[in-house]
């Protein structure tokens, strides 16, 4: 057992650590070695921050109690950062350029500076977040009272003494010493806190670390394995499937996925102290897989917790009471340092985002207002400030350690952490629809947020402090016994989890009184502008409002202004930086709206969007927001947005007119290259009868002792070989007639068997002459295609004619089958010969399929083609059947109709 | 990729995530029942978790650079 002395020492030693590593990463970042504190992955991990002790000690009570629902809490920030394309990017954009220093800034910022939704929402974030220190000190207070607890009862998980507060105190004290050591150093929004950002991502780290190795050893050196602990007899009551996924299911995923965004240290880590968009990036993985390790042994832990501890033990401290059980007191420790960090990142984050928000929102505006305050001095309000921050992390953290004290003795704080969600969730409706929605208006956000705030009060939290004491009776029964006013189940509205029932309730009135009164009530000038601001941040950059808002201050006002919220060194920079070089404030020009705008925006990184308009408006003149140009700015964005839209379908399509340009281009190309050939063949064809008819002239015209039977010879050659010319260019008519679709085809009902037969006839007498048996096999009985019937018996004729004429073979056959296959007629023409010599091109003109060594038996080439050609007109198709037997097989295959 | 498009898989990525993990889909898988010695529940949910991760990873390499 650890003696108490131990572990405070311990703890102490760790505190140590803390301040020891931000004094060092202060000191190097102020050296400008601030590389690794600047990346996306210390980014991540000060993301994290989201687990508090609340998840480190609460995931596994709840698992223990609520099986599954415990990874709701994850599951809806995984959802965020898997979704950062469409909010959180456009979040962080106008965090950068509009120097947005907290999540009550961005709002009032998007609705025109409003001083009082800036309230508004300071003093909901304060009332959410105070509770939730309270629950850090808590746990810090029994985690120590449970892990240095020497008695038989230490593994039950319950303080001894439940009323001490002394630890909470101290850690309340040294979280403040440390917050404001580290986390008041620079006033300026986009200017980090190096040694806060450093300590919170070491925590992050001891943190998981803890978990993962508190999981691994309960799975792997309690338990043996993932197996043995799921059959546990506990796993069963605990993931009972009628309990889970139901409606807690679906309103802890939206809880949670609204808290990533608006719980006022999250929006601090994710949007105020991100220091470059891209880190974005690495967090949208990053850190769902952080959340993913942080529950992985959740679950195992749970079950034997149940399984293991004494019946009865408090299931939040079983991450601690098991290394307990098993007597391993390093790693209890080590568990006892995870839950210390986790309590203490999540406090000092939460202290820093919250004094922001109370220094730039109440104090320094009400200390304005204050006569005797009007000091002018250089540095004044920069002092007032710093002051005022310091002595809010204070006052922060002392309210929560009160809290705390007065709350101890209660369970009240255990169920904070999800009514803490739940009250920061009514930022959202005004976060999100203002980001998004043109048309929203301040009184909507007031309104929205107001009756927001206030059901949420009166059914969750109320109830949460009330509960079981004296005012039992008034959330049993309702205020004067009012039964339809019954926090629990309002209007009447029962059978819900008293969480599902506020939600609904305040979330819903929230969003709908947003939505009605944005449409009632019309944008004041300023929120015109700040609207389109921001919901086209990434087309109007930061600067573009001084086009709209137009007005004069005198240079030496707003040099003194500056130098009363940044000091003398900071603005005498700010000043060379816009002026290209200080020169002589006597002598420079008025500054125009633009220069103006420009110090505003600097002055708002440090105090707040809204009291430095108001600042700045007390020393300019002739302040005049232009709505025709807002109008116009308005269009513009929505202009260049159609316009990228149409031009993005232009080059679509012009893309693919090209393409098919390209593929015309080709085709023509490739018609180009076909005709050349075509020519060249002709010219070869046409050269060969010429050749042979110029030469018989000649030897005709030359010779004279030539007989007149040789004459005679001569003169039938030349008059054969014109013959063949007329011929080939008859054929080669023919040929571009039908492919320029020129030649005149009849179609007319006919039956292709008679034009068949009759081809078959008119060969018999070649057949014979070259003795050649030319039988018909197969035949049809009644078919009817449409076609010219000239035209098909030419092209019969033709192919029979062809496969007589080269049948070497030495018992010649030509066989006609025809047949019905479907609703197509088909006619084969076999022949045994030598087949062909090249089948694939037996089609192409000119090309000689077959063996012609026998002059006399010459074709022109074309007669194939010709035939293909007028099959094809008919609708059908001429092929060359693939087959193994000698000889070829020519098809025809015409649609057929019916008899 | 065209930087619509990948916006667009940002989008049903998101969407199949939401769908996923609440009901009625998610019910499919809430039965007593064991895989690999782990209740299929619990085993579904941070398998979808896991593919939600590497689907987010996935998409930073694809979704444009505003610079």
């Amino acid at each position: 057992m650890l003696s108490t002395n131990f572990v405070l020492v311990t703890a102490l030693l760790y505190v140590v650590l803390l301040f020891v590593l931000a004094f060092f990463s202060d000191r190097q970042a102020r050296r400008g070695r601030d590389r690794l504190l600047r990346s996306p992955l210390v980014y991540t991990l000060s993301i994290s921050v989201y687990c508090t002790s609340w998840t480190f000690y609460g995931a596994v009570g709840s698992a223990a109690r609520n099986g599954l629902e415990f990874a709701t809490i994850y599951l809806g920030p995984t959802l965020v950062f898997v979704g950062w394309w469409f909010l959180l990017r456009k979040l962080v954009r106008i965090g950068h350029e509009h120097r947005i220093t907290s999540i009550a800034d961005l709002i009032s910022s998007r609705f025109g500076k409003s001083t009082t939704l800036a309230v508004l929402v300071t003093c909901i974030a304060v009332m959410g977040t105070t509770p939730y220190i309270a629950l850090q000190l808590k746990a810090v207070t029994t985690s120590f009272q449970v892990v240095s607890n020497v008695t038989h009862t230490a593994l039950l998980g319950y303080p001894i003494e439940s009323g001490d507060t002394t630890i909470g105190f101290w850690v309340a004290a040294a979280m403040a010493v440390f917050t404001i050591a580290f986390g008041t150093r620079n006033l300026d929004a986009n200017e980090h806190n190096p040694g806060v950002v450093a300590a919170i991502a070491f925590e992050a780290l001891v943190k998981l670390f803890a978990l993962l190795a508190v999981g691994a050893f309960v799975v792997f050196g309690m338990a043996g394995g993932l197996g043995a602990v799921f059959s546990q007899p506990a796993v069963a009551q605990m993931l009972e499937p009628e309990r889970a996924f139901g409606d807690r299911w679906i309103a802890l995923t939206l809880l949670s996925a609204i808290a990533i965004i608006c719980l006022p240290r999250q929006f601090q880590v994710t949007v105020v102290e991100n220091s470059d968009e891209k880190h974005l990036r690495t967090a949208a993985w990053a850190f769902p897989l952080y959340l993913l390790l942080t529950s992985l042994f959740i679950l195992p832990i749970a079950v034997s917790g149940l399984s293991l501890l004494p019946t009865g033990s408090n299931p939040d401290m079983f991450v601690l009471t098991l290394p307990m059980l098993a007597g391993k007191e390093a790693l209890a420790l080590f568990v006892f340092i995870g839950g210390f960090s986790s309590a203490t990142s999540m406090v000092i984050v939460a202290s820093i985002a919250l004094s922001i928000m109370v220094s730039n929102h109440i104090v320094v505006p009400m200390a304005l207002r204050l006569p005797f305050f009007s000091l002018d001095a250089s540095g004044d309000i920069k002092q007032l400030l710093l002051v005022s921050r310091r002595i809010s992390i204070a006052c922060i953290l002392l309210l929560g350690y009160l809290y705390f004290s007065v709350s101890a003795r209660s369970d009240a704080l255990a169920a904070i952490g999800l009514i803490a969600f739940a009250g920061v969730a009514q930022f959202s409706p005004a976060l999100v629809g203002g980001l998004f929605w043109r048309n929203a208006t301040a009184t909507g956000a007031i309104v929205g947020l107001g009756a927001g705030f206030a059901l949420w009060a009166y059914t969750l939290f109320l109830p949460s402090l009330f509960n079981g004491g004296a005012m039992a009776g008034f959330v049993e029964h309702g205020p004067y016994g009012l039964s339809l006013l019954r926090p629990r189940a309002l209007f009447g509205l029962e059978g819900l989890d008293p969480l599902v029932h506020a939600l609904f309730w305040s979330l819903g009135l929230n969003a709908v009184l947003f939505v009605v009164v944005s449409n009632w009530t019309s944008q004041k000038p300023i929120e015109k502008l700040q609207s389109a601001l921001f919901v086209d941040v990434f087309r109007n950059v930061a600067g573009t409002e001084s086009r709209v808002l137009q007005r004069r201050a005198a240079v030496k006002d707003l040099y003194v202004l500056a130098q009363r919220i940044l000091g003398p060194a900071e603005t005498h920079r700010l000043f060379e930086e816009l002026t290209g070089g200080l020169v002589d404030l006597e002598s420079l020009p008025a500054p125009d709206a633009r220069f103006i705008a420009h110090i505003e925006r600097r002055l708002a990184g440090n105090i707040g969007a809204a009291t430095a308009r108001a600042l700045v408006s007390q020393i300019a003149t002739g302040e005049t927001i232009s709505l025709d140009e807002i109008i116009k700015l308005v269009d513009e964005t929505q202009q260049v947005v159609e316009y990228s839209h149409q031009l993005e379908e232009k080059s679509r399509q012009l893309q693919s007119i090209a393409e098919a340009l390209r593929l015309a281009n080709d085709r023509l190309q490739q018609l180009d290259a076909l005709k050349d050939e075509f020519l060249s063949q002709v010219s070869h064809e046409v050269r060969t009868p010429m050749t042979s008819i110029r030469s018989f002239a000649e030897i005709l015209l030359d010779a004279d002792d030539l007989g007149p039977e040789q004459t005679r010879r001569f003169i039938g050659i030349i008059h054969e070989e014109s013959l063949r010319l007329t011929r080939l260019l008859d054929e080669i008519l023919e040929m571009s007639r039908l492919e320029k679709g020129e030649l005149e085809f009849d179609s007319t009902a006919l039956d292709p068997e008679i034009m068949v037969d009759r081809a078959v006839d008119i060969c018999q007498g070649m057949a014979r002459k070259e003795g050649v048996t030319l039988s018909r096999g197969t035949r049809v009985d009644a078919v009817v295609i449409n076609g010219d019937a000239d035209r098909l018996q030419q092209v019969m004729i033709n192919l029979l004619t062809n496969a007589i004429k080269y049948n070497t073979s030495d018992s010649p056959r030509v066989e006609v089958d025809s047949r019905l296959t479907g609703n197509h007629y088909e006619v084969d023409v076999r022949d045994n010969g030598p087949g062909l010599t090249d089948r694939e091109r037996a089609f192409d003109k000119f090309t000689r399929g077959r063996d012609q060594s026998d002059r006399g038996h010459a074709g022109t080439g074309l007669g194939l083609a010709i035939s293909r050609q007028i099959v094809l007109r008919m609708g059908g198709e001429l092929t060359l059947v693939d087959d193994d037997g000698p000889g070829a097989c020519f098809r025809i295959r015409l649609p057929a109709g019916a008899v | 990729m065209h930087p619509r498009q990948s916006a667009h898989l940002a989008l049903l990525i998101l969407c199949a995530g939401v769908l996923l993990l609440m009901p009625p889909l998610v019910w499919i898988f809430n039965k007593p029942v064991s895989v690999f010695g782990i209740p299929l529940a619990a085993l579904y949910v941070f398998g979808v978790w896991l593919a939600l991760v590497v689907g987010a990873f996935a998409l930073t390499r694809i979704l444009p650079h505003d610079d």
